[in-house]
């Protein structure tokens, strides 16, 4: 017998026979419901301030622009803040492709010890003030970790209210190799307990809050 | 580790040791501080907690179900999905496919699965070098020691400790020794490590048998650069882990961020879903799923099954009288604290590990800050019982609880006794304490006894009864 088949049979042997797989389906369906009386109310009535007073509670810091036009203007006072120098990893999107750059240098890849990267979010939980990325031929995963400063444009028009609202989204389209959510710069309390960011991942996050719709 | 073999050694060796309890105050004190908080501004959790329990019992009971429907998902992403009855077969499984890809590194995101089951002597053994990427894990690794604490695995170190470490371990040594300057000096040292990997070794917080994709939360980041860069991909997990859908798994990621760490997210909550597919710009070439039974199948059926709703959060560790006095070590498993009292029993044998079961005040605190509602101090009541009808308690304690048993039925001659006892009692007592006792020093050693009334509670309450007629 494979271990499988010894598991699997030892569990049989106390379980039973198993109810039919679409009943268990709805059970597993009804402990979710209601939604609203099992998980935390929104921070603010609306989404774009919800989020905002949530990231920036863990060390976010929020610009809120227009429209996607103002973002290189938005990276490039961010970078000045920090005092960054101009050139910095882009993720390879169309979308962030397609803007002027003007005095800036965005390159695709990013390398070991990145300065600052850009890259678009998929949505943003107001809930917990998470953003969501997913792997795929147009976003390394790599870009989110690698560099010090991580910097994520995110359209108030994909916050969504809850981490629900989100795995509802995520089965109705094909599941990505990787799906993140980020909460937050990187950070640990490994050490006696106090709060160091940037442990492995960037130290810093920035979201570009861009309001016109997509 | 400790070398002494027995618990009541590690324990007092414990108790001597002042850095140790500065070290677990430090931490244990702000766990609780911190999920105090959090809990105050989630008013919602105790339906939240009723949740969980009901997701992890709903698994529970239809456990062969979600596992066949997480093994067909899974392999439909393309993962290889593999099962380990015992701890032998999974470091068996995990070294074969080390060996196979020739890998000279590998790095690990931390498990105590991985923990569980061996894995680090076992990839030593194998000739393999192994890096641990979450800092405290670094931090042991380092001391060559086993974890204290299943969220902190470091916990026992002071920060002048971890500096000491890093000046030996890392080059070039850390410029100074406040923890943000060490943290920069470990991410220098890992970063070459993760980008050099051959394969990358994680665990699992959630398996979700409706998407075949295997759930990591970290806070450090350390997950997503142990498991992209390299070629490949290997999990372990409990078969314990599954929920029914991503929807379920956050249900429980709200209860196990706030009960371990007070956050209400970890910063990086990772599903991974199968090896990298064409065109992706990163990411491993093969992913390997090792399902672990280890005892699992075997509490399902016996009255330790409302263990397997665990979520690994060490709320009850951080609450816990016994673990703030003696910290992680003393115990002596994978897994300390209330929870580890309970599991060290499945994993090492009762024989070897019946004093934890009984290092317990049962105050009860564990089993109220517990996310998911297990009635630890109950199980670890079950381990007592079965180590009394197993014959596994000492001569000395078996004689005087069967003396006591043989008074506490025979309500005359035990009045007859407390008659004759309590004054003798009264002549120890100084000051309204008793602080020595003849025979009792196992007791009074650490601890004062109030000095008893002067008349039993039941003569007290008939003289007054008479009174009142």
């Amino acid at each position: 017998m494979t271990a499988r088949d010894r598991i699997l049979s030892a569990i049989r042997a106390t379980l039973g026979p198993g109810k039919p797989p679409a009943q268990i389906a709805a059970e597993a369906v009804a402990l979710l419901d209601p939604a609203d009386t099992a998980r935390p109310r929104l921070a603010a009535p609306a989404l774009p301030d919800a989020f905002a007073l949530k990231a920036t509670a863990l060390g976010t810091s929020i610009d809120r622009v227009a429209g996607m036009a103002e973002l290189p203007q938005a990276m490039a006072r961010y970078l000045s803040a920090h005092g960054l120098p101009p050139s910095f990893a882009m993720q390879p999107a169309p979308e962030l492709a397609a803007l002027d750059w003007q005095g800036l240098a965005p390159h695709p890849g990013v390398a070991a010890d990145e300065p600052a990267a850009l890259g678009l979010a998929l949505y943003g939980i107001a809930e917990s003030g998470s953003l969501v990325v997913h792997s795929g031929p147009e976003n390394p995963i790599l870009m989110a970790f690698l560099p010090l400063h991580h910097v994520v444009v995110l359209r108030e028009a994909t916050l969504l209210p809850h981490l629900e609202d989100y795995a509802a989204r995520l089965s109705a389209q094909a599941i990505p190799r990787n799906a993140i959510l980020i909460t937050g710069p990187s950070g640990t309390t490994d050490i006696e307990g106090s709060y160091v960011r940037g442990a492995h991942g960037p130290g810093f996050l920035h979201v570009i809050l861009i309001a016109e719709p997509g | 580790m400790s070398a002494l073999p027995d618990f009541k050694d590690r324990a007092k060796a414990a108790l001597a040791d002042p850095v140790l309890k500065t070290a677990i105050d430090r931490t244990t004190g702000n766990a609780e501080r911190k999920r105090a908080a959090a809990l105050a501004a989630f008013p919602e959790f105790e339906a939240a907690r009723a949740r969980g329990k009901a997701i992890k019992d709903h698994v529970t009971a239809h456990l062969d179900h979600y596992l066949e429907q997480f093994e067909r998902n899974a392999t439909a992403r393309g993962a290889q999905v593999h099962w380990a009855a015992d701890d032998a077969e999974a470091r068996a499984i995990v070294t074969r496919i080390c060996l196979a890809a020739e890998a000279k590194l590998v790095t690990r995101a931390k498990s105590m699965l991985g923990e569980e089951i061996g894995l680090p002597h076992a990839l030593a053994d194998a000739g393999i070098e192994r890096v641990e990427t979450d800092l405290a894990e670094h931090i042991i690794q380092l001391a060559g020691e086993a974890p204290s604490h299943i969220i902190w695995p470091a916990m026992h170190r002071t920060r002048e400790q971890v500096a000491e470490l890093f000046k030996a371990g890392h080059q070039p040594p850390p410029a100074a020794e406040d923890p943000a300057t060490m943290v920069q000096s470990a991410r220098r040292v890992l970063r070459e490590k993760f980008l050099s990997a051959d394969i990358g070794i994680s665990g699992a917080n959630f398996l979700v048998a409706d998407t075949g994709a295997t759930c990591t939360v970290t806070n450090e980041g350390n997950a997503e650069l142990t498991t992209t860069p390299p070629r490949i991909h290997i999990v372990t997990a409990g078969i314990e882990k599954l929920v029914p859908s991503t929807a379920h798994a956050f249900a429980l990621l709200r209860l196990l961020v706030r009960s371990a760490t007070g956050g209400e997210m970890t910063q990086y909550t990772t599903f991974h879903a199968g090896p990298r597919r064409p065109g992706d710009a990163d990411g491993p070439e093969e992913m390997h799923i090792v399902l672990v039974d280890n005892g699992r199948a075997t509490m399902l059926a016996n009255e330790f099954r409302e263990m397997l709703r665990c979520i690994r959060c060490g709320a009850c560790m951080n609450h816990c009288v016994v673990y703030r006095q003696i910290g992680g070590h003393a115990y002596g498993g994978t897994y300390p604290g209330p929870m580890g009292s309970v599991l060290t029993p499945v994993l090492d044998g009762l024989a070897a590990s019946r004093d934890l079961p009984n290092a317990c005040t049962m105050n009860g605190r564990c089993a109220e800050v517990c996310p998911v509602g297990i009635p630890l101090p109950t199980l670890l009541r079950a381990w007592r019982r079965r180590s009394w009808r197993e014959g596994l308690e000492p001569g000395s304690v078996r004689a005087g609880i069967g003396l006591w048993a043989q008074l506490a039925r025979r309500p005359r001659l035990y009045r007859l006794a407390t008659r004759i006892g309590l004054p003798l009692l009264r002549l120890f007592g100084r000051g309204g304490w008793i602080s020595r006792l003849p025979l009792a020093g196992g007791w009074t050693d650490h601890r004062d006894l109030p000095r008893p009334a002067a008349q039993s509670f039941m003569d007290q309450y008939r003289a007054q009864q008479k009174g009142r007629k």
